[in-house]
């Protein structure tokens, strides 16, 4: 399990967090990827800006074509 | 005109390449469309006034700004410390220290980053964020309150008091977008034409809507049977005026005729109406004598014996009130109104009196002279309209009406919050010096402090509750009608219907219940101001109105100081002056003051000479000066000079014929000009003025119409409304939209047949609809009753597609299980350990859904209830999921992840946009731009299809029908247009009033087609698509631009079998959303009923809709009694063996009467006793009564009957209220 940075407290005690996944996103104001682990605060680390956008999958999306 | 012969090289009328460049490069320096800022400048420029540096001209004040004006009128809180001894200095009544606490500045700064944020490199906040973000767009305010003690003003006596974050308007002063470049503002994601003036409440933009107000400063009379049950001897007469103080907050004196001939002045103070004598205010402002006062309401006509009678009642009926000085007067109202008021307990009542003066009779006025002047004028005017000598006005023509600013109301809000305050900090304080615990020590700026940090100041959050429900909280009602609707959301469904959201302005939220429809009227006055075509049909008809396209309403303060000097150097008598004669006069006003009298020619040949040096600009006369020369008339309005100068004012531009310049016109005097609508047909010596274009009386939407001087005028107006609802492109920036609903035509077009406007007002930026080859046939049956045909390879091809778009917001904090005012949330987004992710056969099935941080796939196909985001409870350490509310199929385009306002906190709310495909189906809305809807009925087979004999097919068939009753002559022209347009390559003018009788329009087009080879009229020869063979009549077929309604059936279709039913009556539940059934109502009923389908008619009412059987006892008729005896057991479990039904059934009610007759029977029999016992009706039997039992069913004679359910729940809630319903069954 990867698990880095620092943890939020937790009530139960027997709680264990969920592996913290590294995720890219785009700040919606300078188009920064931003890699944002879970928990982290939502701010672009190259403007501050508080909003991101999730990055289109690259998983392979495929519709049915009628 | 195009003509065959010639080569010549054409120029491009369409602007492709031109408005391609302008969207890769928007301008760098300016915008591309400047009149779309021009439009909004009264909602900007009326916020900025609010401000010292608005940036407006200065006019005649110092150029301070609302909220300053409004600080000065508020003026200074006083509270005692009641320290003083009785009698000694320091006050008379043992007031003790006198603190004086005022608010000396009040100031708005832009939206800004909180401190706490260290992160951002852009410390401005812009209006797409807070559109994104979901939060308002808002900056701080804050108020210097300072106070002195004792008038002793020292520096440091003040606070800075933080008054909350206050909604800006967007592209105001104070807004950070402000005059930015289209590049700037395509950078900061906006559109490039974004032109502002809304402001953004929790993501949605919202605009203060423009009101109609009663003229300012303006004398009108009115004739109100009401004003009579205001109470003895009042009349129908009245004048009222609208007074405006320097700071655009009102007050309304409304003057009341009595019968006895005297006068009562109304106003209201806190919501509370209170009358005085005009006398007592006519010698309370200036002292006058009684002989002062004849002469100015005489005016030396001493022959009309009307008014010498009514003057000489109003003296002698004051003289029951002894008061024959102006400080007697102050005196008794300072009296009165002392405890109303809450002024200082250390003024005398004389001060008092004066301050009530000051502050309630005509506010618009500083000095008591002006005041008693206008007063006098208006018991002038009251008189007259009495005396029949002049008439009523109409308050609801424009011509007495201005508008309502959004800035100016958001300032009076702003100014009655601050009072408020202010007069809590002195409540706040009198209260703690009357409990004495623990002392109050004025000299102690701790205290001070304290106590004005007690107190709510948060006028932000107030100003934003006001703007996102429209409801105003004021405790003196600013003089308004109303107390809510003044704000509304600007919807982006297409560009037509947001632009005309801030130009429409409202009657009034009072009118809308109003039985009469006087209101409502279209007036001639309102010509060129107000757009007699588009107004909603419907409830809101005639209330609602746009703006004419050129009405502009005056927001800048004119410097009209010198213009009484002017005149009177002009031949105008001075206000002062004691002779004149009322007779042969008029009255010269400038904003509500007497400024001078004039004779009647004197007075003409005044207003001629303004008008020509404003438009001259002539001796600093303001072009937006108003001058209304009211003529003198037999029983017409009442006569006068009356200059207007003020702010929110309709102005219109029309032509100056005298000089050939441009003139400004306002709606009181245009009802006293001749404006010419062409220059053809000006009429010398008659005609002043004349039009610019004779489209100006349009709003924008009507103007877009094309050949609307063709149409029926109902046609034009449905074509008002529709074009607002088109699924047209709402935005350039769609991707930074956060709307809840928005849709989009995908495939939209320049139409070949435009106004004029369609490119000044970037119609091409926004496309709203697709150019389609109409024909008008009656071919298939299928286009009965505006029923139209779609082609089907049209279709295919991809005519009329759409888009809607949808969102939802995911906000933790509102889930169940998350922590309250804790600081660290305990739900957060992710996949949880009880959630296998692994890929194989155990996989959870929301992986397909759902990435490895709980958020959605963008590009996932969704359908109901699918899975669109996993958050983790921290508690149990479970995973729960949010669900796909909507019930299509929906495509997840976009996620956002929205921070909190510092950058500080993690992942909490999302916001995630749905695509969701809308080809057009079967029962989709459409229509042409003349007022013509109609529903898709067919995709027709393109095989099938007419064709012409150039092969050609139609996208759209339409029925013949469509035109004979309806008249829109300009949809057939539109085709011609259209028709000749695409052959040449050319954009048709389709503006208005561009046609006559000579030179015909259809002639026009019609050489047009003839140069490509069509028919002259634009018809042709076509073939059947089915047998191939022509058909007996030519076909007109052309080229009309469609537009595609938001109308569709998937959002509308309502159907069901069986479903949910009401737990109460177990009928159908109503409405689509809850898969509910379509009320057969009662007048439903009565058609069947009619037309003696009772079988139809049953089916309807009982079984499909809450059919029951029910047991009912023969014997009583109760519906509600039964009980059942378990008799399967038979005997050995019950004991004794009671009557029953076959089933066990018995009526409880009967039972128990049975019961109680044998238990008597049993106790008679006991005793010995001989009840008297009547035989049954109809037994006769040989044996004693006494050996005669009842009924032998004893409760157990039941029927089962069907019967509504509802009727069974009836019978039980009547029996709640002790009333039994016996069914006599048969």
């Amino acid at each position: 399990m990867n698990q880095p940075g620092q943890q939020t407290a937790n009530a139960g005690g027997s709680f264990i967090p969920a592996p913290r996944q590294d995720m890219e996103y785009i700040c919606a104001d300078c188009g920064a990827k931003n890699e944002i682990k879970s928990r982290e605060p939502i701010r672009c680390r190259e403007c501050g800006h508080r909003i991101m956008y999730k990055k289109r999958t690259k998983r392979m999306v495929q519709f049915e074509a009628r | 005109m195009p003509d065959g012969s010639q080569k010549l090289r054409r120029q491009p009328t369409f602007n492709t390449i031109q408005r391609e460049e302008s969207f890769r490069n928007p301008h760098k320096t300016g915008s591309t469309y400047p009149i779309l800022n021009e439009f909004v400048t009264p909602h900007i420029e009326s916020f900025n006034a609010l401000f010292d540096d608005s940036g407006l001209p200065k006019g005649d004040g110092d150029g301070r700004g609302l909220l300053s004006l409004g600080l000065k009128d508020i003026g200074e809180r006083v509270v005692f410390d009641g320290s003083g001894e009785l009698g000694t200095e320091s006050g008379q009544h043992g007031w003790g220290n006198r603190l004086s606490i005022w608010i000396e500045a009040v100031s708005i700064a832009p939206p800004r980053v909180p401190d706490r944020d260290t992160w951002s490199t852009e410390r401005k906040i812009f209006p797409t964020e807070a559109r994104e973000r979901l939060t308002s767009y808002r900056g701080r305010m804050q108020a210097k309150v300072c106070w002195s003690i004792n008038g002793n003003i020292h520096p440091d006596q003040f606070v800075m008091r933080d008054c909350g974050l206050v909604p800006i308007m967007v592209r105001s002063v104070r807004c950070n977008i402000r005059s930015l470049p289209s590049a700037e503002l395509v950078r900061r994601h906006e559109e490039p034409e974004e032109f502002g003036g809304y402001f953004i409440i929790n993501g949605n933009e919202r605009l203060i809507r423009y009101l109609i107000l009663p003229r300012r400063n303006h004398v009108t009379s009115l004739l109100r049977p009401s004003f009579a049950n205001r109470g003895p001897s009042y009349t129908q007469y009245a004048v009222q005026i609208r007074c405006v103080r320097p700071d655009q907050t009102s007050i309304t004196n409304t003057l009341h005729y009595l019968s006895n001939g005297s006068a009562m002045l109304r106003f209201s103070w806190r919501k509370q109406e209170y009358v005085i004598p005009i006398m007592l205010i006519l010698k309370a402002l200036i002292g006058a004598s009684d002989r002062e006062i004849f002469d100015n309401v005489m005016m030396q006509d001493y022959e009309n014996t009307f008014l010498t009678d009514r003057v000489e009642l109003l003296l002698r009926s004051f003289k029951m009130y002894s008061l024959y000085t102006g400080d007697q007067c102050l005196e008794y109202l300072g009296d009165k109104f002392r405890v109303v008021l809450g002024m200082p307990e250390d003024w005398t009542n004389q001060a008092l009196g004066a301050w009530l003066i000051q502050k309630m009779v005509l506010v618009h006025l500083e000095s008591a002279r002006d005041k008693f002047r206008m007063l006098v004028f208006m018991l002038r005017k009251l008189y007259s309209v009495v005396s029949s000598s002049c008439c009523a006005d109409n308050p609801d023509s424009p011509q007495h009406q201005e508008v309502l600013l959004p800035g100016y109301l958001y300032g009076m809000i702003i100014k009655e919050r601050l009072e408020e305050a202010l007069n809590q900090v002195r409540n706040q304080i009198a209260t703690d010096v009357r409990k004495e615990e623990p002392p109050v020590d004025f000299l102690d700026k701790r205290y001070i402090t304290k106590v004005i940090n007690k107190v709510n100041w948060d006028i932000g959050s107030k100003m934003s509750n006001f703007l996102a429900t429209g409801n105003l909280v004021s405790p003196s009602g600013l003089d308004l009608q109303q107390a809510s609707g003044f704000t509304i959301v600007a919807e982006k469904l297409n560009w037509m219907r947001y632009i005309s959201h801030f130009r429409c302005i409202h009657r009034g939220a009072f009118f809308a219940e109003l039985k009469t429809t006087t209101v409502r009227k279209l007036l001639p006055e309102a010509w060129g101001f107000l757009c007699p075509v588009h107004t909603p049909d419907g409830a809101p008809c005639g209330l609602l109105n746009h703006l004419s396209r050129t009405c502009r309403i005056v927001t800048a303060p004119l410097s009209v100081a010198e213009i009484p000097a002017l005149l009177a150097a002009h031949g105008m008598t001075q206000a002062f002056s004691s002779s004149i004669d009322g007779r042969k006069n008029l009255c010269v006003q400038l904003d509500g003051r007497v400024i001078g009298w004039a004779r009647h020619p004197v007075a003409q040949q005044l207003a001629t000479n303004l008008r020509i040096w404003k438009t001259e600009g002539r001796h600093k006369v303001p072009l937006d000066l108003e001058i209304g020369f009211v003529p003198e008339s037999k029983g017409g309005q009442y006569p006068g000079l009356f200059l207007f100068s003020t702010r929110a004012r309709m102005m219109r531009p029309v032509k100056f014929v005298v000089n050939g310049k441009d003139d400004q016109v306002g709606s009181f005097e245009q009802v006293y000009m001749n404006i010419a609508i062409k220059p053809d047909e000006v009429e010398p010596d008659v005609s002043t003025h004349v039009e610019h274009a004779p489209t100006n009386f349009l709003s924008i939407l009507a103007n877009l119409t094309p050949f609307s001087d063709f149409n029926q005028s109902p046609r034009n107006i449905y074509q008002c409304q529709m074009g607002k609802q088109t699924m047209g492109t709402p935005s350039t920036a769609l991707q930074h939209r956060t709307d809840n609903k928005l849709y989009r035509l995908q495939t939209g077009q320049t139409p070949v047949v435009r106004p004029h406007l369609h490119n000044t007002y970037a119609m091409d930026s926004f496309p709203n609809g697709t150019n389609a080859i109409v024909a008008v046939i009656s071919y298939t049956g299928y286009d009965m009753e505006d029923a139209m045909i779609l082609n089907k390879s049209a279709h295919e091809r991809g005519f009329g597609y759409g888009t809607v778009y949808k969102s939802q917001i995911i906000d933790l904090k509102e889930m169940r299980g998350a922590a309250k005012s804790s600081a660290s949330p305990t739900l957060h987004f992710g996949l949880g350990h009880d959630i296998r992710t692994a890929e194989g056969d155990g996989q959870h099935t929301c992986c397909h859904f759902l990435d490895k941080d709980g958020l959605p796939f963008i590009g996932t196909k969704l359908d109901s209830g699918d899975p669109i985001a996993a958050y983790i409870d921290e508690i149990t350490a479970r995973t729960r999921f949010v669900k796909y509310k909507g019930d299509e199929q929906g495509i997840v385009h976009e996620v956002r992840m929205l921070g909190g306002d510092a950058g500080d906190t993690e992942l909490q709310k999302l916001h995630v946009t749905f695509r969701i495909t809308r080809s057009p189906v079967i029962g989709d809305k459409f229509s042409s731009r003349h007022g013509q809807k109609g529903v898709c009925s067919q995709k027709w087979p393109a095989v099938d299809m007419p064709f012409s004999e150039s092969g050609m097919q139609p996208d759209v068939i339409i029925n013949p029908h469509a035109f004979p009753s309806r008249m829109t002559i300009g949809m057939l022209v539109e085709s011609m247009a259209g028709k000749a347009g695409a052959m040449h390559g050319l954009a048709q003018d389709a503006t208005p009033f561009q046609f006559s009788e000579e030179d015909r329009a259809i002639d026009y087009f019609g050489e047009q087609l003839l140069a490509a080879g069509y028919n002259y009229y634009g018809n042709e020869p076509m073939y059947s698509g089915i047998t191939g063979q022509e058909f007996a009549a030519d076909i007109y077929i052309g080229v009309v631009y469609y537009q595609r309604l938001r109308h569709m059936v998937l959002d509308k279709f309502q159907v069901r079998t069986t479903g949910p039913v009401d737990p109460v009556t177990r009928q159908p539940v109503g409405g689509r959303k809850r898969a509910g059934g379509i009320r057969f109502g009662e007048m439903e009923r009565d058609a069947l009923i009619a037309h003696g389908t009772s079988f139809l008619l049953q089916d309807r009412l009982m079984n499909c809709s809450d059919y029951s059987t029910t047991w009912v006892c023969r014997t009583c008729g109760s519906l509600i009694s039964l009980g059942y005896d378990d008799i399967s057991l038979g005997e050995s479990s019950t004991g004794t063996m009671k009557a029953t039904g076959p089933g066990g059934e018995y009526c409880r009610v009967c039972r128990a009467v049975a019961e109680e007759d044998d238990e008597r029977a049993r106790q008679a029999l006991a005793t010995g006793q001989n009840p008297d016992r009547s035989l049954l009706p109809g037994v006769k039997v040989a044996i004693p009564s006494s050996n005669v039992l009842r009924s032998s069913s004893k409760g157990s004679d039941l029927d089962v009957v069907a019967v509504p359910y509802v009727f069974r729940y009836f019978c039980a809630e009547l029996a709640a209220m002790g009333i039994a319903v016996s069914l006599e069954v048969q």
